[in-house]
């Protein structure tokens, strides 16, 4: 090609991954809730999980401490952080323990009557208003006088007092200067986020929130906020993964070019073979900008580290080059072997399309669009612009000592046979649990930030997140009225000890049919005008004082039942609203439950109701879908290997030549999980992931190792093609195994010992050069 | 004439600061050491009641900010002000527990009682407006109004009436007309069964 038409080629090139550029820049939009990475939930169970995993009540929760200074700061710095966090869209719920008065709203303040159970044992009678009047008086010359003096002439039995005590969390913390204290002299504060718990980046914004309300506290330098709580957590474990996987990033980028360097010897070659890999990541971008709404940070993440195997594709043209010879006449003798390997790897991700889950569908859609640009545009473009003087390798000295030490090597026939016995040895010998079922493992928090949680949990009395009560009914006021029907079991429990406190969506709005009964238990106002009258002889009370408290009862007599539709609009339902969900046509009551003792006892609830009441262990909910996510994964891996073998054979021609590619690539890839077993590490989602990374280079060796070209150059080539790839596959991944971040450790560890067997065994299993 | 005006009103002419002054070396003077305990009678003028309510039983300094007021007739109660938390507790019930933040007038009472009773002046003046009434026989008035706007919402004045180194009468006014008048020490036992508000100015006002 002529110098002016490279030249337009380039420059064509680079315009086109412009422009791509510059449409993700417009369209991308990258989404960082986890869930999309987990698979669609099959039992109802799992369904619940999903939404309470980031809608739930427990998991938008985040548990604030301020310590550092005196109490009477600590408490200024609290109720000044409640108020600026209050009017605030990111924030639905904040508590501290200032009582609030308020959160029964002023309309609704009739409803007591329906709303509290103290009428359902004591009728509204002259014996119990008289001795009701008596306490009053007795208050009145108390201290608390000034508190109860506004209340009374509309609530004189304190019901108001009564509804704000039941709906007061079960187990409070101490109370020092009105606010919530630790016993470690903390103030205490809950905030809900309006957030999902398990979207590090919307939490993100809300914690920052937090941070900057507080900082802009007077007298808050000299103290310190500290947070946890679901939400926090995956902002630690996304920021801890991000920090990792950076700097290891950095690092073995600078090694990956300085290896391509001293291989190639030609800044120009290397800065071209880049363009495949940077085309590949564009376009798989910028299809998946197409192709769905939002790309997740992971996809991203992922993405690239499986883009790795494209790399080779450069470098096989790079190390094939003859000298003299025109990089197209090199690359058309490479392009078969290079097509079926693209092919290969295709179908292996293909995979992950298969498996549902949206997150690994946009996983298998970028790499399988990123490898086929790569490949052809290795093919199709990148030969036009290398330069025509190339360096062979063949004539490298070191490369044909390696090359003739390689073939001296003894294949003895039943190598496979001793690599298979060991491999069978080594996973029955293994220790412990297979598979690793619990997410939470591989993102590990420190143990600090673990019992700095406990502890704050304890001193708050928030609920555990690990079990939910279940109640479901066809309507809401059904689940209201299974929740009434439990509440005497629910009591039983906790004089029991079997959990510390349980809360049931029946606490804050009872079903219209109590409220029914007890407005029918409520007496007109004649009668209840005659019997307060009866009960104020004798008692210094004015005569017309309590007319507020009448006209209320009657009121209360005439209100249409509260619902919780009406509900919501209170700040109390909002609390409610979390406890009762609405799912196809279908209502779902939600209990919390704090300080589990006896999780048998809390099962046996649900023991007689057909499956209406049931505890629901949300850990063991999450490993279930976690196993179903992997049979699903390693279905749909199984059904590939065979579209594998097929495609091979096809490619190939020969069963035989077939056997010698993917034997070696199936002995590794089990060799790679066995050793990972003895060595006592627990499979997961990220390991499986990883050995089709593994398998898809591993698939390279095998293919250009079992080659036979009969020419001793281009076997020399071949090694050092391979010896490059194999390199750079260990620098990358090999950095990434000294992660102290288990997911990172898991695709390092995995992907190195991957390379290494794939790399052995291709060349042991090899035909050999002289036996053809 | 000038002679007999400095006769009768002794601190009548005395300048701010001079008063101040004074002010301080009378409560210094009526300051005790913890815990001090003193029987008190009161009775409690409310809108919303025909009749006054009244209570008696002792008060007791603890020493520091806590405050006990135990009521005997006519029901036993207890109420314990500590830490910022008022803790009360009557008989066969179970206690009833608050902040102190929320009860402005607890907090005006344990200001004035515990900074009488500590005989510090400095305090009193922290929190109140200080003044100062006397005559030659040595009966004293110290009216006090709260400095927090918060506070004089619900408290109007503190007026304490005394006589030599001894507090005899406190009236807590509280901003929407209702009245509490406290007869301490040896005054409590003369409270009468159906007090006035103008029988117990008088009572105060008596020669010891």
């Amino acid at each position: 090609m002529r110098r002016g038409a490279r030249a337009a080629l380039l420059i064509g090139w680079l315009l086109a991954l412009a422009g791509l550029g510059w449409m993700i820049s417009q369209r991308l939009h990258v989404s960082t809730d986890l869930r999309s990475f987990m698979p669609a939930p099959t039992t109802p169970d799992q369904r619940l999980l999903m939404e309470q995993v980031g809608e739930g009540p427990g998991s938008r929760l985040l548990l604030l401490s301020i310590r550092g200074q005196s109490d009477a700061r600590l408490a200024a710095l609290s109720q000044g952080l409640a108020a600026a966090l209050k009017n605030d869209a990111r924030y639905s719920q904040v508590l501290n323990g200032s009582f609030d008065l308020g959160a029964l709203d002023e309309r609704l303040l009739p409803y007591r009557y329906l709303l509290s159970p103290t009428l359902d044992t004591q009728p509204l009678d002259q014996a119990y208003l008289a001795d009701q009047l008596q306490q009053r008086l007795d208050d009145l010359s108390s201290p608390a006088a000034s508190l109860l003096k506004g209340l009374l002439p509309r609530d004189p039995t304190l019901e108001v007092l009564q509804l704000a005590e039941r709906w007061a969390p079960a187990k409070s913390p101490q109370l020092r200067e009105g606010v919530w204290f630790s016993p470690q002299d903390e103030a205490l504060l809950l905030v809900q986020t309006a957030a999902a718990g398990f979207d590090p980046g919307a939490q993100q914004q809300a914690i920052d929130g937090i941070r900057q309300a507080f900082a802009a506290l007077p007298g808050s330098a000299g103290a310190t906020l500290e947070l946890s709580g679901p939400g926090y957590f995956s902002v630690v474990a996304a920021a801890q993964t991000r920090h990792q996987a950076d700097w290891i990033g950095r690092i073995s980028t600078v090694g990956f070019i300085a290896l391509l360097l001293l291989a190639y010897r030609s800044i120009g070659s290397l800065l071209l073979s880049a363009l495949p890999i940077a085309s590949a990541a564009l376009a798989g971008i910028a299809v998946l900008t197409v192709a769905f709404p939002a790309v997740h940070g992971i996809t991203l993440a992922f993405g690239f580290t499986l883009l790795g195997v494209a790399q080779e594709y450069p470098i096989r043209v790079l190390s094939h080059r003859r000298a003299g010879e025109d990089a197209l006449a090199s690359v058309r003798t490479l392009w078969p072997l290079l097509l079926t390997a693209i092919a290969s790897a295709c179908i292996a991700y293909l995979a992950f399309y298969a498996s549902g889950v949206n997150g690994l569908k946009q996983l298998a859609l970028f790499t399988i669009v990123g490898l086929l640009v790569a490949g052809f545009s290795t093919r199709y473009l990148l030969p036009h612009l290398l330069p025509r003087r190339v360096h062979d390798v063949a004539g490298m000295h070191w490369l044909i000592q390696a090359r003739t030490f390689v073939d001296r090597l003894p294949r003895p026939r039943w190598i496979p046979l001793v690599v298979a016995a060991a491999i069978v040895a080594m996973l029955v010998l293994a220790r412990g649990p297979f598979w690793q079922d619990n997410l939470a493992a591989l993102t590990p928090l420190p143990p600090e930030l673990l019992q700095r949680d406990a502890r704050l949990r304890e001193a708050l009395g928030a609920p555990d997140v690990r079990y939910l009560l279940v109640l479901e009914a066809p309507s809401a006021q059904g689940v209201l009225e299974l929740s009434e029907r439990l509440q005497p079991k629910a009591d039983a429990l906790l004089a029991q000890h079997a959990a510390d406190a349980l809360e049931l969506p029946s606490r804050y709005l009872p079903s219209v049919a109590v409220q029914r009964e007890r407005q029918a238990t409520l007496p007109d106002r004649a009668t209840l005008q005659h019997v307060l009258d009866q009960a104020l002889q004798g008692l210094p009370f004015r005569a017309d004082l309590f007319r507020p408290f009448v006209d209320d009862v009657q009121t209360a007599r005439r209100l249409p039942p509260l619902t919780p539709e009406r509900y919501a609009q209170t700040p109390l339902g909002q609390r409610l609203a979390a406890m009762l969900v609405e799912r196809d046509g279908h209502w779902l009551g939600l209990g919390t439950v704090s300080g589990v003792h006896d999780v048998a006892a809390l099962q046996a609830l649900g023991a007689d109701s057909h499956g209406a009441v049931r505890l629901l262990d949300l850990k063991a909910a999450s490993e279930s879908l976690v196993v179903d996510y992997r049979t699903r994964i390693l279905q749909a891996l199984a059904a590939a290997a065979l579209l594998l073998v097929l495609t091979i054979a096809l490619a190939l021609r020969s069963l035989r030549r077939a056997w010698h590619v993917l034997a070696p690539m199936t002995l590794a890839t089990f060799l790679v999980l066995a050793v990972e077993r003895v060595a006592g590490v627990e499979i997961s989602l990220f390991h499986l992931v990883a050995l089709i990374l593994a398998g898809g280079l591993g698939l390279h060796y095998a293919l250009f190792f079992e080659r036979d070209t009969g020419d001793a150059a281009e076997q020399r080539r071949t090694l050092h093609a391979t010896i490059v790839c194999v390199l750079s596959a260990l620098l990358v991944f090999g950095m990434l195994a000294w992660a102290t971040i288990p997911v990172l450790r898991a695709i390092g560890l995995t992907v190195s010992l991957g390379v290494a067997f794939h790399f052995c065994l291709s060349i042991l299993m090899a035909p050999h050069a002289r036996q053809d | 004439m000038s002679l007999l005006l400095s006769l009768l009103l002794p601190w009548a002419s005395a300048s701010a600061s001079e008063q101040a002054a004074a002010a301080s070396t009378l409560i210094a003077a009526l300051g005790q050491p913890a815990p001090a305990h003193t029987a008190f009678a009161e009775a409690r003028f409310l809108q919303m009641l025909d009749r006054p309510l009244v209570v008696s039983g002792e008060l007791a300094w603890l020493g520091g900010d806590r405050l006990q007021r135990r009521v005997e007739h006519p029901q036993q109660e207890t109420s314990t002000i500590a830490d910022g938390e008022v803790t009360q507790q009557r008989e066969g019930r179970s206690p009833r527990h608050f902040s102190l933040k929320r009860a402005p007038q607890l907090q005006v009472l344990l200001d004035s009682f515990v900074a009488l009773l500590g005989g510090d002046a400095a305090r009193l003046q922290q929190a109140f407006e200080v003044h100062q009434e006397g005559d030659a026989r040595g009966a004293w008035t110290l009216t006090l109004v709260p400095r927090d706007a918060r506070v004089a919402k619900t408290v109007a004045s503190i007026r304490i009436d005394g006589y030599a180194n001894a507090s005899r009468c406190m009236h807590l006014q509280e901003a929407d007309g209702d009245l509490a008048v406290d007869l301490l020490g040896p005054l409590a036992a003369r409270m009468p069964a159906e007090p006035t508000r103008e029988a117990l100015a008088a009572l105060c006002q008596s020669a010891p």
